[in-house]
C-alpha cells in the first residue's frame, strides 16, 4: 500500500463520504477448505485410507440472520473406499443478543466437550485427531441438539455450558435425547507472554445398550468394523465419558505472529460400557502435544497419545490398546495455506492395522476465513 | 465424579465471587492507541487493552482473558476495517455481551469515522492481506485523529451522559493541544519533504503521506506476508533504493530483514514503536508522533552529514 503521490493524504483532507466497499453485504460469507493428502501405509483407528486421498473438504456459509441471530451451514465431503459422502457437520443458529451473557445454539453443531472437539478439523496441528478422540468421539462429535452457555461475571474467564443431543451420531438408539453434556472452562493470562485454558467436560450417553449387537460379525477384526462406520459415530462408547483438558501457550512478548509454543493435553475416561460391564471395564486415553511455531511460516510439533479400550463382544470384552507418536513439520505460506509432513508410529494390541506411516497433507482455505478460537 | 456435587460447588463459587466495581466505565481497547485516547477523554475509565506495542494487531488470539474482558466491558474501541478480522469476531461471539456487537453503540470502530486510504473494489488473496475497506493503520494520521477523537467523545457521552460535560471539556483541551502540535509537525514536515524510506507493511503509511515522505520499497513481498530472501534480493535491484534515506520498521517486527538490507546498502535502520507504549517518550499519540518526527529529522541530519563527508572525500 504505497502511493506515488505524497500529497494524497493532504488532498484527502476534504471530507469525502465513507466509501462503501464491503462487497457482499447481503450475501453470506462463503468459505471452502480443501484438504488432501498422501499416506504411505494404512493405520489403526484411522479415518484416512492409504495412498492419495481427500480428507475433510468443507463448504461453509455463515452470516448474521438479523440483529438477534446468526447462522452457519457447513457441509463436509469425504471419500472412503471410492464412495463420496456428504455430511452436514454444522447447520445451526446462534443467538447474539441474549441478556446476562447467555448464548443459545440450536441445530446441528460440534459438541463443546474437551478442547479439540469444538474446533474444526482444518485448525488442527496434526493430520488426524489423537487416537483417544478417534476411538471415543469418532474424531469429532457433532449432532443435532441444543446448547446453552453462560459466561460468568468473573475477572477471569469462566464459562459454563450444557448441551442436549439426539445422540444417534455417537451411537444408535431409541432415545429422543440420547446425549447430554455439561462443560466448564477457565482461563487467563500470565503476564504478556503466556496464556492458558483448562476445561472439564462430562458426556452422558443414554444409548450404549444398542451398541452390544454390532460387533457380532466383527469378532475377528473389530478395528476394521469401526473404520467402516467411522462417519456414523464413535467405535467405543460408555454411558459416562469424562474429559479434562489443559492448554498453555507462550510467545515472546505475546507476539504470536513471530513465535509461539503451544502445549496441550487431554485425558478421556469412559465407564458403564453396557449392561455386562463391570467396574473394571473402562476405556481410557490421553495425549500430550507440543507445537512450536518457530517462524511466521513454519511450525514443528510432536504428539504422544495412547488409548486403552475394552471392545464389546456380546456379553464379554476384549482388550485393545494403541500407543501413537507423531512428529510433524508444517509450512504456512500465508494464513490461508498449509502444507504438512508428518510421521506416525503406532504400537497396537488387538489392532491388525497398527503401523508406521509417512503422510503429506495440504489444507487450503478459500474465501471468507472465520476467526479462530484459542 | 458426582455431577450434582459439581453443580453445587459451581453455584457456591458463583455466589462468593465479588461482583466487579460498577463505578467507572469499563472499556475494552483493541489497540493501545485507542486506550490512550479513551484515557485522555475519560481518565477514570477502567481500560483493558488487548494488544501491546510488541504485538502484531493482525495476529492476536481470541484468548480466554480477552473474552472475559470483553464480557465485562461497557464499550469496545477498535480500529475496524478488517484489521482485527482474525480475532475480534470470535471475541464478540464468545463474550455474548449484548451491548458490544456490530451496530450497537457499545462497539466503536475508528475506521468507520474517517475516509481510508486506498479502498479496493476488488481484492483477492493473491494480492496478499489487502483490506477491501482500505488501509486500517490510520492511528498516526494528524488530520484523521481529531475526527476519531470527536466521534469517540460523542460515543462516550452517549454511554456515560452524566460525565458528558467533563468529556466535552477534555475533548476541547485535547483538540487545542493537538492543533498546536500539528502546526509544529507541519513545520518539521517541510524539512523532511522529499525523503524516501524503505518500509515494512503500511504501519506508518498515513503519517508518512501527511509528512510528504515517500514510502519506498516494502520489505514485505505482499501486504501481510513476511519478507523472504528472494524478495529482499530483488529489492537490492530496486532503483528507488538509491533515493532511500533509511529503513523504517515497527518494534514488533522481526529486525533481521531490515538489518540484512542495512548491511548491504549502508542505510540506517529506524525501529519505531508502532503505537503508544505507556512510557515516556511515547506515552500518548501526540508524543509518539513527536518522537517519530524527531527520529526522522535525525535521519535527515546523519544523511546530510554522510553526504557532506562523501563530498569532502571525493576531491
Amino acid at each position: 500500500m504505497r502511493s506515488n503521490s505524497f500529497r494524497a493524504g493532504i488532498a484527502l483532507l476534504a471530507f469525502t463520504a465513507i466509501p462503501t466497499v464491503q462487497a457482499n453485504e447481503l450475501n453470506p460469507d462463503i468459505s471452502v477448505v480443501l484438504d488432501g493428502y498422501y499416506k504411505q501405509n494404512p493405520t489403526a483407528l484411522s479415518h484416512r485410507d492409504e495412498g492419495f486421498g481427500l480428507g475433510h473438504t468443507e463448504l461453509s456459509l455463515s452470516a448474521p440472520v438479523d440483529d438477534l441471530f446468526e447462522g452457519r451451514l457447513t457441509a463436509v465431503l469425504e471419500e472412503h473406499d471410492g464412495e463420496s459422502e456428504v455430511m452436514l457437520e454444522e447447520a445451526f443458529l446462534q443467538t447474539t443478543a441474549m441478556p446476562w451473557n447467555l448464548s443459545v445454539r440450536g441445530g446441528r453443531f460440534l459438541s463443546q466437550v474437551g478442547y479439540l472437539n469444538s474446533r474444526h478439523l482444518h485448525e488442527d496441528d496434526f493430520v488426524e485427531r489423537p487416537a483417544a478422540y478417534r476411538a471415543l468421539l469418532g474424531s469429532h462429535y457433532f449432532d443435532t441438539g441444543l446448547r446453552l452457555n453462560l459466561l460468568l461475571p468473573t475477572p477471569f474467564y469462566w464459562q459454563l455450558g450444557a448441551e442436549a443431543f439426539d445422540g444417534n451420531r455417537l451411537s444408535e438408539g431409541e432415545e429422543d435425547i440420547g446425549v447430554y453434556t455439561v462443560n466448564t472452562r477457565f482461563g487467563g493470562d500470565i503476564g504478556d507472554a503466556q496464556s492458558w485454558q483448562a476445561g472439564l467436560s462430562y458426556l452422558h450417553n443414554r444409548q450404549t445398550e444398542g451398541h452390544t449387537e454390532e460387533p457380532a460379525g466383527a469378532e475377528t477384526e473389530p478395528a476394521h468394523t469401526h473404520s467402516h462406520d467411522h462417519a456414523h459415530g464413535a467405535g467405543y462408547t460408555g454411558q459416562n465419558l469424562y474429559i479434562a483438558d489443559l492448554v498453555w501457550k507462550w510467545s515472546p512478548n505475546g507476539n504470536t505472529r513471530q513465535q509461539q509454543l503451544t502445549l496441550s493435553g487431554e485425558y478421556l475416561y469412559a465407564d458403564d460400557l453396557n449392561e455386562y460391564a463391570t467396574s473394571d471395564d473402562t476405556h481410557e486415553g490421553w495425549y500430550a502435544s507440543a507445537v512450536y511455531q518457530f517462524a511466521p511460516q513454519w511450525s514443528a510439533g510432536a504428539r504422544y497419545g495412547q488409548v486403552d479400550l475394552r471392545a464389546v463382544h456380546g456379553d464379554h470384552f476384549h482388550d485393545q490398546s494403541l500407543k501413537e507418536s507423531d512428529v510433524m513439520l508444517a509450512w504456512s505460506h500465508s494464513h490461508f495455506s498449509t502444507v504438512r509432513l508428518q510421521y506416525t508410529h503406532q504400537d497396537g494390541e488387538g489392532f491388525d492395522q497398527a503401523d508406521n506411516t509417512v503422510m503429506v497433507q495440504y489444507v487450503m482455505s478459500l474465501g471468507a476465513h472465520g476467526a479462530h478460537g484459542f | 465424579m458426582d455431577s450434582k456435587r459439581l453443580l453445587l460447588f459451581l453455584t457456591f463459587a458463583l455466589l462468593v465471587v465479588p461482583s466487579p466495581a460498577t463505578a467507572s466505565l469499563r472499556v475494552f481497547a483493541c489497540e493501545p492507541e485507542w486506550a490512550s485516547l479513551v484515557r485522555q477523554l475519560l481518565p477514570d475509565a477502567a481500560i483493558t487493552t488487548a494488544t501491546t506495542v510488541w504485538q502484531d494487531p493482525h495476529y492476536i488470539e481470541a484468548r480466554p482473558s480477552l473474552i472475559a474482558a470483553m464480557r465485562n466491558a461497557d464499550l469496545a474501541v477498535c480500529t475496524g476495517a478488517s484489521l482485527e478480522a482474525g480475532w475480534l469476531p470470535t471475541l464478540i461471539s464468545r463474550a455474548a455481551n449484548r451491548a458490544i456487537r456490530p451496530g450497537q453503540p457499545g462497539l466503536f470502530m475508528a475506521a468507520d469515522q474517517v475516509s481510508l486510504h486506498q479502498p479496493h473494489n476488488h481484492v483477492d488473496r493473491s494480492l496478499g492481506d489487502v483490506h477491501p475497506e482500505g488501509d486500517p493503520h490510520l492511528h498516526l494520521d494528524p488530520d484523521k485523529l481529531p475526527q476519531v477523537a470527536t466521534a469517540l467523545a460523542d460515543r462516550l457521552i452517549a454511554i456515560a451522559p452524566e460525565q458528558g460535560r467533563d468529556i466535552q471539556r477534555r475533548l476541547i483541551q485535547w483538540r487545542v493541544q493537538w492543533n498546536l502540535q500539528r502546526a509544529q509537525w507541519r513545520q518539521t514536515a517541510q524539512s523532511l519533504e522529499g525523503m524516501t524510506l524503505v518500509v515494512q507493511h503500511s504501519n506508518f503509511g498515513y503519517l508518512l503521506r501527511w509528512l510528504g515522505v515517500a514510502s519506498g520499497p516494502d520489505l514485505e513481498p505482499k501486504p501481510g506476508l513476511p519478507p523472504t530472501a528472494a524478495h529482499l534480493n530483488q529489492l537490492l535491484q530496486d532503483p528507488q533504493l538509491e533515493q532511500a534515506q533509511g529503513i523504517l520498521v515497527s518494534s514488533y517486527q522481526d529486525r533481521q530483514p531490515a538489518e540484512w538490507l542495512a548491511t548491504r546498502t549502508g542505510l540506517p535502520v529506524l525501529v519505531m514503536p508502532g503505537t503508544v507504549t505507556g512510557a515516556v517518550p511515547t506515552e500518548t499519540l501526540a508524543a509518539l508522533i513527536d518522537h517519530i518526527l524527531t527520529s526522522l529529522k535525525g535521519l535527515n541530519r546523519s544523511e546530510a552529514a554522510r553526504h557532506a563527508q562523501v563530498q569532502e572525500e571525493a576531491p
